[in-house]
């Protein structure tokens, strides 16, 4: 969500503070702000906002967080409370589900609509939202200042009888930009007897706002979040109104947000209220009691927070105390708006962030206890047979457990919603995926792959899912494949000459095992291995392995795949000594593998 | 493998295990797999085989293919130059060719000695999970939002999916050691989530996760403890700061994040300019989690967190690509040289 700091600050008149500190308080508080950036003379930041926080999809309620975290006041903009004249008549709407929440709504008459003013087209452009008209840009500016949608009919096009149902007629919607959904029987929707006017999360085309509009019925809702939530989900529709009216939205802010939106109309566009104040609000919420322990955030903590600054704290985010004693549980009331606050936890949770994550020091971890173990043996045989492989020299690989084609059709898992449409069974065997990386390395040129995998292999039987450990091997060399399964007392059948897979589930565990800590190398191949042989003549013989280090040293770590002596000659006229060295370069082409050969071994 | 196709194997096999020479060696090459080749001309008859047959023909194909190319590099042959001189041995000199751990492994096991000596067990979950547990026990019921931040890949949508979090793995040993408590476990595991497979997104991810249950657990013990982690893995010098965080199965809940070490803070592409780096989640485990698992929470407490590993250790490797952690273009250099 993008904040300007002007804006902010009509919320906070007393915000004095850096905006790199801004940026980081935010973040310390819960409001990841990723980053901001001054735009023509406005500072912008933007930030993630936290699911359980939906009044902070809105300046006042972040606004709110920010007056306690810096203990200044909170001003609330003016707005003269609606009053309609008398004698204005009472507006024809019917709500008939029970899916609203609370909905205001007023008409406005004898309009003058234009384009925007510049600090409204700004502030929109800043949001990332086109200017469309003054009175659709109010709403929207009410939406981001209070985090609650919001919508304007222009009643020469909808009539005055809005309905509030869930839609049982109408089978397509035009929104606002244009775009046409195919509506079902579980929409919940804004309709007048004969036209689909709106989602509960998009205006519609058929009604919508324009420079002619003189009439406007304004209405500000909130719906049973759920129904938006799936309603949203189903025409595949995202906005930033279904943004927030998925989540849990304060109905007593509604007045606020309307009286502010209803003046501003009237003050940038003339006009009068001509209908009485429409209030539809059956089931008024009550705010949690909760039981709070004030010494609790010191014990949760695990550091010392005053009871005092606990209390202020929870005062001045609005909560209402019984205070009797400061060491015997208060009962709390959270504010209307602060809906992710439910249990004692919450509570805890807001001392604790107001107090600072930064005062708990980090140097203090568990010390050790001794309980009783509880890993699964088989744990300790998987950790067990990999360090028997990569002692007999196999390399240990991962694989995608999603595959094209069963090995049994009969038992095979399919997924409802894989990640693409070729690769959407659950894998039954390790060697399709051990084939597939036999073949990439062999494109690369490897040298003598040997290689494994142990994980998990998954079958059906009836209704039950069946999951089950299994190892797959692979070694170019058959023979020492067949030896080092004797070595690891593994029995079973060699599967297209070089590839081996066991079901390890049923193998002898042990009952403990300490697995080795290893550092070993890994590369991301990007092109063939090159080999190239070089020819070197010696006066003495040399120890072999010695002149390998003393190349490898010199070739350097960073291209050399493998180095290796193949022959070696005794000149019989001259008594010197012909190595041949077959040296194996990585990630280089053909000419700079040729040129670090020729150079290391001094052949140039 | 179809059988014709077996026959040209077998026969191939012998022809490549009589080879002598780097001459012959070349010649076979090239009567396998010149242009005009016996495997360009296999193929290029892909198109006469029966529809049905086509898929099983190109995959043993396939398999020929990649047994005869593998057979042929690893076929040891004399070279053909004339020799003046006397060969003083036909021993191949190099360094043993060591086996490799994959990078997740390793970094797997370098936490779980940390944890090890700090008295937890290491744990493990079915991956196909039910709904329960990936979710409603971590107290994000059904049409909950939190369940947005998760694509999930289903078995059997609503009630079957692979699980999305190693969480799920906490809901399980929840579940399962209630009577065993107090208790402490750490879990590495694989996760999936419906992603689009490219350069920097996977549909698999590898978490490490830690659980501990315990009478009077702290969020200094959790913080602590987070930070000999990251201390471990990152170094002595790492910077790490706490601060508050949201996920449904945890109240309070804490964000790790570390100071970018690509810019030291600055601010770069790589940290989005915040200077900062998000590690991973963790909090106090939610009474309703407790409550959920027969736990009492006014009794016990705890706390879990987790951290992905694929970013860190790619870092560490050098891998740009986050596909080459799942097969393909993982390698290792046969020793340490």
């Amino acid at each position: 969500m993008k904040i300007i700091l002007s804006e902010l600050k009509k919320f906070l008149p007393e915000l004095k503070v850096e905006s790199t500190k801004l940026r980081d308080d935010l973040t310390m508080i819960g409001h990841f702000t990723n980053f901001f950036e001054e735009i023509e003379n406005e500072t912008v930041f933007d930030l993630d906002i936290k699911v359980n926080r939906g009044d902070c999809l809105g300046y006042y309620g972040l606004a709110r967080d920010l007056s306690v975290f810096y203990n200044i006041d909170l001003k609330l903009p003016f707005s003269r409370e609606v009053r309609p004249q008398d004698g204005v008549g009472f507006l024809p709407i019917e709500i008939k589900t029970d899916k609203v929440t609370r909905v205001m709504a007023i008409k406005l008459s004898g309009l003058k609509n234009s384009k925007s003013p510049k600090w409204l087209q700004d502030f929109l452009k800043y949001h990332g939202s086109k200017s469309i008209n003054t009175i659709v840009d109010l709403t929207n500016y009410i939406m981001f200042l209070y985090g609650i949608p919001n919508h304007a009919f222009d009643t020469a096009k909808s009539t005055d009888n809005l309905i509030w149902e869930i839609n049982s007629k109408f089978k397509e919607f035009t929104s606002l930009d244009g775009s046409k959904l195919t509506l079902n029987n579980e929409i919940l929707m804004i309709n007048n007897p004969n036209k689909a006017l709106s989602l509960s999360f998009w205006g519609g085309e058929s009604c919508s706002i324009d420079l002619t509009t003189t009439e406007t019925i304004i209405e500000l809702a909130i719906y049973d979040r759920t129904t938006v939530r799936q309603n949203s989900r189903q025409l595949k529709s995202v906005t930033e109104a279904s943004v927030r009216l998925e989540k849990d939205l304060d109905p007593e802010l509604i007045p606020q947000a309307f009286n502010h939106l209803i003046n501003l109309i009237l003050e940038n566009c003339d006009g009068q209220i001509t209908s009485q104040l429409f209030d539809h609000y059956p089931n008024k919420i009550t705010p949690p009691q909760i039981e709070f322990d004030p010494q609790k955030p010191s014990l949760v903590s695990g550091i010392e927070i005053p009871v005092n600054f606990s209390i202020d704290c929870l005062t001045r985010l609005g909560c209402q105390s019984d205070i009797q004693h400061l060491t015997s549980d208060i009962l709390i009331t959270p504010p209307s708006i602060r809906k992710d606050i439910s249990i004692e936890a919450d509570l805890i949770e807001e001392v604790i962030r107001f107090w600072g994550y930064y005062k708990i020091p980090t140097n203090e971890p568990l010390d050790f206890k001794n309980l009783p173990d509880i890993t699964p043996p088989e744990i300790y045989l998987i950790e067990s047979l990999k360090d028997q492989l990569i002692d007999l020299g196999y390399d240990e690989i991962l694989s995608w457990p999603l595959v094209t084609t069963p090995t049994n059709q009969k038992t095979v898992i399919t997924t409802e919603n894989s990640i693409n449409s070729e690769a959407i069974y659950l894998r039954q065997s390790l060697i399709p995926s051990l084939t597939q990386q036999l073949d990439q390395y062999t494109r690369f040129k490897l040298p003598e792959p040997q290689f494994f995998e142990i994980g998990k292999v998954f079958s059906k039987e009836g209704n039950k899912y069946i999951e089950k450990n299994s190892l797959a091997l692979y070694n170019v060399d058959q023979n020492k494949l067949i030896s080092d399964l004797q070595q690891l007392k593994l029995e079973g059948k060699i599967i297209n000459d070089n590839f081996f897979e066991i079901i390890i589930d049923n193998l002898p565990k042990p009952k403990k095992y300490i697995p080795q800590l290893i550092k070993n190398n890994a590369v991301e191949l990007n092109s063939q291995i090159i080999t190239l042989d070089a020819n070197l003549t010696l006066d003495t013989k040399e120890d072999s392995i010695k002149l390998i280090e003393k190349y490898s040293k010199i070739i350097g770590s960073e291209f050399l795949w493998k180095l290796i002596i193949t022959d070696i000659y005794q000149d019989s006229k001259n008594s010197q000594y012909k190595y041949t060295f077959q040296a194996s370069y990585f990630n280089l082409d053909d000419k700079k593998a040729k040129n670090l050969h020729l150079k290391s071994f001094n052949l140039l | 493998m179809n059988q014709n196709l077996e026959a040209i194997k077998n026969q191939y096999i012998d022809k490549i295990a009589a080879l002598k020479t780097d001459k012959e060696l070349e010649s076979l090459r090239i009567e396998l797999f010149g242009r005009n080749g016996l495997i360009n001309n296999l193929f290029s008859k892909i198109k006469d085989i029966a529809p049905q047959e086509k898929k099983q023909y190109g995959a043993d194909l396939n398999q020929l293919k990649t047994k005869l190319e593998t057979s042929l590099l690893s076929k040891n042959v004399q070279k053909s130059e004339k020799l003046t001189s006397e060969k003083l041995t036909s021993t191949i000199f190099g360094l043993p060719k060591i086996g490799h751990l994959h990078p997740i492994t390793q970094t797997e096991r370098q936490l779980n000695e940390v944890f090890r000596k700090l008295g937890f067990s290491v744990y493990n979950s079915p991956e196909i999970v039910a709904d329960e547990f990936n979710f409603t026990r971590l107290n994000v019921p059904k049409d909950h939002p939190a369940r947005d931040m998760q694509d999930s890949i289903y078995i059997k949508e609503p009630d079957y999916l692979l699980r999305t979090q190693t969480s799920a793995i906490e809901s399980y040993l929840l579940f399962q050691k209630n009577k065993d408590l107090p208790l402490r476990a750490a879990f590495p595991g694989s996760v999936f989530r419906n992603e689009k497979v490219n350069r920097s997104n996977h549909f698999v991810f590898h978490q490490y996760q830690a659980v501990v249950v315990d009478k009077n657990v702290t969020i200094k013990d959790l913080i602590g403890t987070m930070d000999l982690m990251f201390k471990t893995l990152y170094g002595q010098e790492v910077v790490v700061r706490y601060r508050s965080k949201y996920y449904p199965e945890v109240a309070p809940g804490v964000g790790p994040d570390m100071q970018c070490f690509n810019c030291h803070g600055v601010g770069c592409p790589l940290c989005k300019y915040a200077g900062w780096i998000e590690m991973g989640g963790s909090g106090m485990i939610h009474p309703k989690v407790l409550e959920m698992a027969s736990i009492d929470p006014n009794i016990w407490s705890g706390f879990a967190f987790g951290m992905g590993l694929d970013r860190w250790t790619m870092a560490q490797k050098n891998i740009k690509d986050i596909r080459t952690l799942m097969g393909g273009n993982l390698a290792y250099r046969p020793n340490e040289l």
